[in-house]
């Protein structure tokens, strides 16, 4: 039976709801009061306009935020986080002791051995879905479909919660070069922010994919451009409030982002990050574009995916893939969450390292590990998450989970509860069934939170 | 000249032909396959770290030695009294199999041996190696942190040679006369040297061999994964798999390339049409040197395992041996085919099953 409504945790769905967190509600009552201050103010100003200095400095000491490094295709527990020495499903690398008494990780991962008492593993993940589009689509959006409603994916939920109406950079970024990937592609062809709107789905870029026309022309001068822009934006608005125009409005909400993308379309160009910083990362496309994410984060992006097509899905060739992918796995969160916390921001940036579920303890014949979603880990550290922490376990050969196994809603619980977001807040979306952001009060893994 | 006389003509030759005779199971898959001179017994190196003697009449199976981690590749040196082997731990070990006793062990590279060969003169065994490690964005190779190619004396274990050769280098393989060694890697790069002189004598690439991945994955799949020279010595013979979109679904052709390994210059591959998919991981001369089996995986079409006419590249026998085949190997009198094989790994009820296997083929149709 579907819980009742909350009056206190309505998510915005549509225009004109409201939202349950105390932050966030602050900030858009300030913002929504400074409106029609600056709204005031511009009739009298061009530059200036809707400049609000009190609110951008709040927004950014509050500022929680979340990378997902999204391992697409279904990493290994056995390669990285839930090793088995000595057991035939181990595979031929061997397992090294961590930071953690008693811990192991894969050899593989030899530099994440060293900061293990950052991190929260947990190794006793059990999701119901064990192929790879409804893998992803569960993982992503915490929640068996129920067409035709489209649940909004974690970054959509995070970008809205955690974003800020003025933020320059794009409140939900994508970072993933790869423009194929059999059902990756097909995922990333669909609607990712579902019912939230579009206005909360990503901005991609990697590779090819680039923010077009964000440079201002050479024959126009800073002034100029704000100047027209102001301009633009005062009689559009003045057009939008007299005629009740959702075009108009729509039109004013996409320059305001083509604004705010053009202010920082150098956090995009991977060739303007520091070189000594680009060689820590290591060159592969995924360790640069997690340095990238690291370097959106610190300028506000509230949620980055990074991703590099569904490389992990290791069907052939198993070791021989892994060799190569999980070290660079591992020195990417190393200097992910090295880095963060020299920053001072691992407190405050939500770092998830997963896939869409795991793979077999046993080998088929191609020499690949297959699709397994009985039990598998994940990573978690920095906001929220306790550091040092293993979860759970499997048994012998890694086969099923030893205890409590948790799912896909534990986990959504956990993260959310970790920005400090409530899990079961309603979505707002009128006439439609209710939908929480967590379904059926899932529990929260606690073990992790802080 | 004679009148031939229908009734007193001679049968034609028999059609070359490959006929199963005889399976060996074993707990865990063998992914390297040696055999004494007479082929009674057979030396299998196994996924489980193991090196196992299996005599060929019983099936009875001895672990003779073990690796920490997958046993890869057993030589028999010449007079069958020591077997080195080679594992992913790295380490070649040379056995006594007269006393059982391990004789030696060399820690030859830090990361995995792929593949070992003893040169037929029996004096070097050599060993190759190498991680992939992202290079650049698009995940070329990294040059590699140790050497990859690696000559030890096979008599007293002391290394003769070492040479950098972008890794993983994953195949190697002696000349017949016993002074060239050659090695193929992921980029589908071979090279020979010269081992009396230590120098490169030449070095080319196919580019049929390996593959970049564009629909799954961005990095690079495949690669030489056997070579044998012909029996001649002329010749150098690498196989793997055909180049693909998705390497990471293991479909490209099954493929063999023949070399001029002096100039590198490609003389013949695998048919049009006379191959499936998937990757071929074995190659075996016949002794009477004018045959040669390539074996490995079917993804898709007929057949896994196919007798090839070195002359002519054609395939005259071909069947579906059912199971992944890792090696294979002729005995001294070409009657019979050696062949290691990897099962899929089951898990019921917290038991594996056993999912090695030697198969033993007899051959027929072919000169001794």
């Amino acid at each position: 039976m579907t819980p009742p409504p909350d009056p206190h945790t309505l998510i915005p769905g549509m225009a004109g709801a409201t939202c349950g967190q105390p932050d966030h509600v602050l900030h858009r009552r300030k913002f929504l009061t400074g409106l029609g201050a600056a709204g005031t103010v511009s009739l009298g100003s061009w530059a200036g306009l809707f400049s609000l200095p009190a609110f951008a400095q709040q927004a950014k000491r509050t500022a929680k935020r979340c990378i997902l490094l999204w391992l697409c295709g279904a990493p290994s527990q056995f390669e990285t986080w839930d090793p088995k020495p000595g057991r035939i499903s181990a595979g031929p690398f061997r397992s090294i002791p961590t930071k953690l008494p008693g811990v192991h990780f894969s050899s593989l991962m030899s530099r994440c051995a060293t900061i293990a008492d950052k991190l929260a593993v947990v190794r006793c993940m059990k999701t119901d879905q064990n192929e790879h589009l409804q893998g992803i689509n569960l993982l992503n959006r915490g929640s068996a479909p129920r067409p035709p409603f489209v649940r909004p994916v974690l970054g959509s939920v995070l970008a809205q919660q955690l974003g800020h109406l003025d933020n320059p950079v794009p409140n939900f970024i994508l970072l993933d070069p790869c423009p194929e990937g059999n059902e990756f592609k097909e995922f990333k062809a669909g609607n990712w922010a579902g019912w939230l709107g579009a206005q909360y789905g990503p901005v991609r870029v990697g590779g090819d994919y680039r923010i077009e026309n964000v440079l201002r022309q050479a024959d126009l001068s800073a002034e100029d451009h704000e100047s027209r822009n102001a301009l633009r934006r005062f009689l559009t608005r003045k057009y939008e409030n007299d005629r009740k125009s959702a075009a108009a409005a729509s039109q004013n909400a996409v320059f305001e982002r083509v604004k705010g993308l053009m202010s920082c379309a150098d956090l995009f160009d991977l060739e303007k990050l520091p070189a000594k910083d680009r060689e820590r990362y290591g060159p592969g496309a995924f360790a640069q574009h997690t340095l990238q994410a690291r370097h959106l984060v610190e300028n506000g992006a509230p949620f980055v995916m990074v991703s590099n097509g569904m490389p992990w899905d290791s069907h052939v060739f198993h070791n021989e893939i892994y060799q190569m992918l999980t070290p660079e796995l591992d020195n990417v969160i190393f200097q992910l969450i090295t880095d963060l916390e020299q920053r001072g921001m691992l407190d405050s940036t939500l770092v998830v390292a997963m896939g869409e579920f795991g793979r077999t303890p046993w080998l088929n014949q191609a020499r690949g590990r297959d699709h397994y979603s009985k039990a598998w880990s994940l990573m978690l550290a920095g906001c929220g998450i306790k550091r040092g922490v293993v979860v759970g376990g499997t048994d012998a050969e890694g086969a099923e989970v030893d205890g409590q196994a948790f799912n896909e809603k534990n986990l959504f619980a956990t993260i959310f509860s970790a920005l400090g977001i409530d899990p079961y807040a309603l979505y707002d979306i009128g006439d439609l069934p209710s939908f929480r952001r967590v379904e059926d009060r899932a529990e929260p893994i606690r073990e992790v939170l802080a | 000249m004679a009148d031939t006389d229908p009734k007193s003509s001679p049968t034609p030759p028999a059609e070359p032909k490959l006929t199963k005779a005889k399976e060996i199971q074993l707990p865990s898959a063998v992914l390297a396959l040696e055999s004494t001179p007479d082929g009674k017994t057979l030396f299998a190196a196994c996924l489980d770290g193991s090196v196992q003697r299996v005599t060929v009449e019983t099936g009875e199976a001895l672990a003779l030695g073990r690796h920490d981690s997958y046993a890869s590749g057993v030589a028999l040196l010449p007079g069958g009294q020591q077997l080195v082997s080679s594992g992913y731990d790295g380490v070649l070990h040379w056995l006594d199999l007269a006393s059982g006793k391990e004789l030696r062990s060399v820690q030859a590279h830090q990361f995995w041996s792929w593949d070992l060969a003893a040169s037929p003169d029996g004096r070097w065994v050599a060993s190759v190696t190498g991680q992939y490690r992202a290079g650049s964005y698009k995940y070329d190779p990294a040059p590699g942190t140790e050497p990859s190619v690696r000559v030890f004396d096979a008599v007293t274990g002391a290394l003769k040679h070492s040479w950098d050769f972008l890794p993983p280098v994953q195949a190697v393989a002696f000349s017949p006369d016993s002074r060239r060694v050659a090695a193929g890697n992921l980029m589908g790069e071979v090279a020979v040297w010269d081992l009396e002189t230590g120098r490169i004598v030449s070095q080319w690439k196919t580019d049929d061999l390996t593959s970049w991945g564009i629909i799954k994955s961005h990095h690079f799949l495949g690669g030489v994964f056997a070579l044998e020279f012909s029996p001649d010595g002329e010749h150098l013979y690498a196989c793997g798999m055909g180049p693909m979109r998705d390497p990471m679904a293991g479909n490209g052709v099954q493929r063999w390339q023949s070399f001029d390994w002096k100039t590198g210059k490609k003389l013949d591959q695998t048919h049009e049409g006379e191959s499936g998919q998937g990757l071929m991981e074995a190659l075996a001369f016949h002794p009477d040197g004018k045959h040669f089996v390539m074996a490995g995986r079917l993804f898709q079409g007929t057949w896994n395992l196919a007798l090839f006419d070195a002359a002519t590249g054609r395939n005259l026998f071909s069947i579906d041996a059912k199971h992944r085949i890792t090696d294979a190997r002729f005995s001294a009198d070409g009657q019979r085919l050696f062949l290691a094989k990897a099962r899929q790994q089951e898990l019921k009820n917290g038991r594996w099953n056993e999912f090695g296997l030697i198969e033993i083929h007899t051959v027929s149709g072919l000169g001794a």
